[in-house]
């Protein structure tokens, strides 16, 4: 099977039509987005109003010159003051039109702004279930690239349709008095613009946002490709890679082709029809037109221009419309995309009576704890044991038998389904999360650092933290020689930008940091397992110190944190197989004394089947 | 050991040199489009063609004007109109099958660079992908692609319309009357020189928003793959405080932006006002003296539109090929890389 398979399948799965209704609503949703800017609205309408109004003199005056200065009779006297109109008017023009384009590409950053935020601040309050299933990459591309897409609309659509609507309205104004039936005549082929204008916009709405999801998926692909490029040359897939790439791009360059078929049989129709109006104009004017040379027929001339005129300039606020239009539909493929997420709703929130508990001696209690990442397949089922204060609980189990789950309940990265835990006898829930995590040493599998200095990066659960504290932290962790040793000390900045760290000595700073708050309680994910004896070594010191007061759950790899653990507990398939000190259980003769023998005793450590940490 | 520790940003990007001539790049890109020749030949005909017919509108209003409807000659209209709807039919057609082949061209071209992209990087040394890398490497077969793509796709066609509007309104000035295409055109150095002057101020804007985004970008993409510890330590607040702080700078950047790159607009309406003033004043007293008709003052002043926006996007389009040229160059960059040695398949996984 080919790896792009799912890719093409997405592409092709894509229905060519529908999804109108769907584009209101998300238009009613980023109209939401604009109530807490009355102001600005209230502005660009006036702004777009005076525009429009100004926009209409040149082309009235230019007819007074023909009609009342070019005559018949010839009169040079108002000429000046003609031109002065036209002249002011049109600088007028430019600065409503600079003021009006300014202050809505304000507004169209404080809402991208608003809009982000929000997005943002929901992605911090998503449970770790909702980041199992999805890559960073795609999250970030959600809050940039499409957030451009919707910020190109928001940044002149009021004022296109505005300036259509009022320039449109004015020029009727303008012309009805002057002659009614000309007006007629020339208005006839609007609803037929109008018409065509929303075919092209319903017609190629759907496939312009396909291209988009399409686009999309396929930035994604690339960039897992290229991260997990080690992957894909040790599986020998490179030619699956491109291959599949290739159809998935056929299907986009075919649905771009088809959206150009629509756009370029409906673009050029709305002017086209436009112009054929002054035509039919033109007839009319020339059958009633009064005897050559005289001022009647000047008048007629000079309005008839006038008519021209306008409707030519009716053909730029209809187009600038309709290229809107396109980039609405690229915007709602995009705000879409970034709304789907922030709607997506938490699964793992403060309880409404919730409070701000403080942990005492730490003990830690399972009672009948059932849980699964998808209903009805519990990865934990019916455990139940408890962790006295102080003491060092080493799980071992297999790979898939639910010892990450099983630690990460206790700071509620997951909800539970059945049972309870409970710390100092209060249940988890009744804290607040913030308070739970807090209190709660985390060292995760995943060694991550932030871009930022040493310093900062022990004192991240703890900004205010004194440099003693963070000294005290690095050296329970075995780390302060090591960051001494560095040019800049604890001001080394690490991170993509920094020095680049080994995995050994990331893992020593991810438990300086766990240890700064000084926590009661302390889960440990101790994964790291291809290391030298000597970083081996500074590790289990490291991990001792931490662990040494305080209740810890930790997951094993070596024998040496085994060893110097209180008791053991072993997960069979979601369920606890043995629990108790090592003698007891080598004693009970079952799957501990089993894999002790087999794994530490002849390998001495660490547990070759967890290679990798999967 | 990669030596480098950078991490991809829009700055270094932005900072290094092109090495590479604008002729060759455009040479090479010919290479990829010449599968589809057929296209490009007549989408570009009808792009010129599209041009021409769109600006033989004003003149047949000249006509219809002067010669028809002032004098009363309404016969004329039985091969005027035909004439005129013909000419429309003819621009509506030309802009359809211009934009339609365009895109094909666009499309096929980028979606085949891309595709040779991929391959390339599916074979060269795995040290290519050291650490810090990936945004950049990423950003080839997406953003760089994204660039061309425009740009061949309305940038080009929107040259070719702007060049040929220009040429053609020029001719059918200097054919209707010489002094007054001299008085129209004598605005255009300083419109000119201003357009190029303001724009330098507004490109130099616009490259900070694009520092300042891939900074935003990088945040997010660092606070999102931190998350986990983030909330493992209550943090979230804190965390949320520094990408708002990033996140206005941006905004900043960006409504700056927008304030120079706007602010170019009154000018240029300002200096084309001046030119439909000088036309309209010589022209009325042209009229008056009998040396033209009203109908060609009128289709002067429409001309005077029709050279002078196409102008002024002439000039700022200039941005967008220098960035496109750019793009293209990255992603032959990448599809130039040379195979050193094929890696046996575990020898890459250094630390």
């Amino acid at each position: 099977m080919s790896i792009s398979k799912p890719l093409l399948e997405y592409a092709r799965s894509l229905k060519p039509k529908g999804g109108f209704t769907q584009s209101i609503s998300a238009f009613r949703r980023l109209l939401k987005y604009h109530s807490g800017y009355r102001w600005f609205l209230t502005a660009i309408v006036i702004l777009a109003l005076i525009r429009s109004i100004l926009f209409a003199i040149e082309p009235l005056y230019t007819t007074y010159i023909i009609i009342y200065v070019i005559g018949p009779p010839t009169n040079l006297k108002p000429l000046l003051g003609y031109l002065l109109v036209i002249f002011l008017a049109g600088i007028g023009y430019a600065i409503s039109n600079f003021v009006l384009t300014l202050v809505h590409g304000v507004m169209s950053q404080y809402i991208v702004r608003d809009i982000r935020t929000d997005y943002y601040s929901s992605l911090q309050s998503k449970s770790f279930s909702f980041y199992d299933s999805r890559g960073v990459g795609d999250l970030t591309s959600r809050a940039t690239v499409d957030m451009q897409l919707v910020d190109s609309f928001l940044r002149t659509w009021l004022g296109t349709v505005l300036n259509a609507v009022f320039t449109t309205i004015i020029i009727i104004v303008i012309i009805f008095p002057i002659s009614p039936i000309m007006t007629l005549i020339s208005m006839a082929t609007m609803p037929l613009i109008f018409y065509f204008t929303t075919r092209l916009w319903t017609e190629t709405m759907p496939l312009f946002k396909n291209m988009q999801l399409i686009i999309g998926r396929l930035g994604s692909y690339i960039q897992q490709n290229i991260i997990g490029m080690k992957t894909v040359r040790i599986f020998r897939r490179e030619d699956d890679v491109v291959d599949g790439f290739k159809d998935v791009e056929d299907v986009y360059v075919n649905t771009a082709i088809n959206a150009g078929k629509i756009q370029s049989i409906y673009t050029p129709l709305g002017p086209a029809i436009l112009t054929l109006g002054i035509a039919l104009v033109y007839v009319y004017a020339g059958e009633t037109l009064g005897v050559p040379g005289t001022a009647l027929a000047i008048a007629q001339v000079g309005y008839l221009i006038l008519f021209a005129r306008y409707m030519m300039r009716l053909t730029m606020p209809i187009r600038d419309l309709s290229q809107t239009l396109g980039t609405w539909i690229a915007a709602y493929a995009g705000l879409e995309r970034i709304l789907e997420i922030t709607d997506t709703p938490r699964n793992v929130e403060d309880l409404p009576d919730a409070k701000g508990l403080k942990i005492g001696k730490g003990k830690l209690e399972f009672q009948k704890v059932t849980f699964g990442y998808v209903k009805d397949r519990p990865v934990l089922d019916d455990v139940t044991f408890t962790v006295e204060p102080g003491e060092k609980i080493a799980i071992l189990g297999a790979t898939g038998s639910g010892k990450s789950s099983l630690i990460y309940l206790v700071p509620r990265f997951y909800d539970i389904q059945g049972g309870s835990i409970k710390i100092d006898g209060y249940d988890i829930r009744e804290f607040k999360l913030a308070s739970l995590r807090k209190q709660v040493g985390v060292v995760l599998q995943d060694v991550f650092l932030f871009s930022g200095t040493i310093r900062e990066n022990i004192a991240f659960g703890k900004p205010d933290a004194s440099m003693d504290e963070i000294v005290q932290a690095a050296k329970s962790a075995r780390i302060h020689d090591f960051i001494e040793s560095l040019p800049s000390g604890y001001d080394t900045p690490v991170g993509e930008r920094g020095v680049t760290l080994s995995g050994g000595q990331k893992q020593r700073m991810t438990i300086a940091r766990a240890l700064i708050t000084d926590p009661r309680i302390l889960i440990m994910d101790d994964s790291l397992s291809f290391v030298d004896a000597k970083t081996e070594q500074e590790i289990q010191a490291a991990i001792e110190e931490a662990t040494k007061t305080r209740t810890t759950l930790i997951i094993a790899q070596r024998f040496s944190t085994i060893k110097t653990a209180q008791k053991i507990l072993v997960l069979e398939n979601g369920s606890i197989a043995e629990f108790g000190p090592h003698e007891e259980l080598i004693a009970n003769n079952g799957v501990y004394k089993r894999v002790y023998e087999t794994q530490f005793i002849q390998k001495a450590s660490p547990i070759i089947e967890e290679a990798g940490g999967a | 050991m990669s030596g480098s520790y950078g991490t991809f940003s829009t700055k270094q990007e932005e900072k290094r040199k092109r090495t590479l001539p604008d002729r060759e790049l455009i040479r090479r890109v010919y290479k990829y489009a010449r599968s589809y020749r057929r296209n490009l030949i007549i989408g570009a005909s009808a792009t010129v063609a599209g041009a021409i017919t769109g600006l033989a509108a004003p003149y047949m209003h000249a006509i219809a004007i002067d010669s028809i409807i002032e004098t009363k000659d309404l016969s004329a209209f039985i091969w005027w109109i035909p004439l005129f709807v013909a000419i429309i039919m003819g621009n509506f057609a030309f802009q359809s099958i211009q934009t339609y082949h365009m895109r094909i061209v666009g499309e096929k071209v980028v979606a085949r660079m891309r595709d040779d992209m991929m391959e390339k990087l599916q074979v060269v040394s795995l040290r290519y992908f050291s650490e810090g890398e990936a945004g950049r490497i990423i950003s080839r077969p997406t953003n760089d692609a994204n660039t061309v793509r425009i740009f061949l796709r309305l940038g080009l066609t929107s040259i070719l319309v702007d060049i040929s509007s220009i040429m053609g309104a020029f001719a059918i000035m200097l054919y209707l009357d010489l002094r007054l295409t001299l008085l129209a055109i004598s605005i255009l150095p300083v419109a000119i020189i201003l357009v190029w002057f303001l724009g330098k101020y507004s490109r130099a804007a616009y490259r900070r928003t694009l520092i300042t985004t891939s900074g935003l970008t990088a945040k997010m993409q660092e606070d999102l793959a931190g998350i986990k510890v983030t909330q493992a330590y209550a943090q979230e607040e804190e965390t949320k405080k520094k990408f708002l702080k990033s996140q206005d700078e941006n905004v900043k950047a960006t409504i700056r932006a927008i304030l120079i790159g706007s602010s170019y607009t009154p000018f240029v309406i300002g200096l084309r006002l001046i030119g439909t003033m000088i036309i309209l004043f010589y022209g009325a007293m042209a009229v008056i003296n009998g040396s033209i008709q009203i109908g060609v003052l009128v289709a002067f002043t429409e001309y005077q539109f029709s050279y002078f926006m196409p102008l002024v996007d002439l000039v700022s389009m200039y941005d967008q090929y220098q960035s496109t040229m750019s793009a293209i160059e990255r992603m032959f960059d990448v599809i130039d890389t040379k195979v050193e040695v094929l890696d046996a398949p575990l020898q890459g996984a250094s630390h």
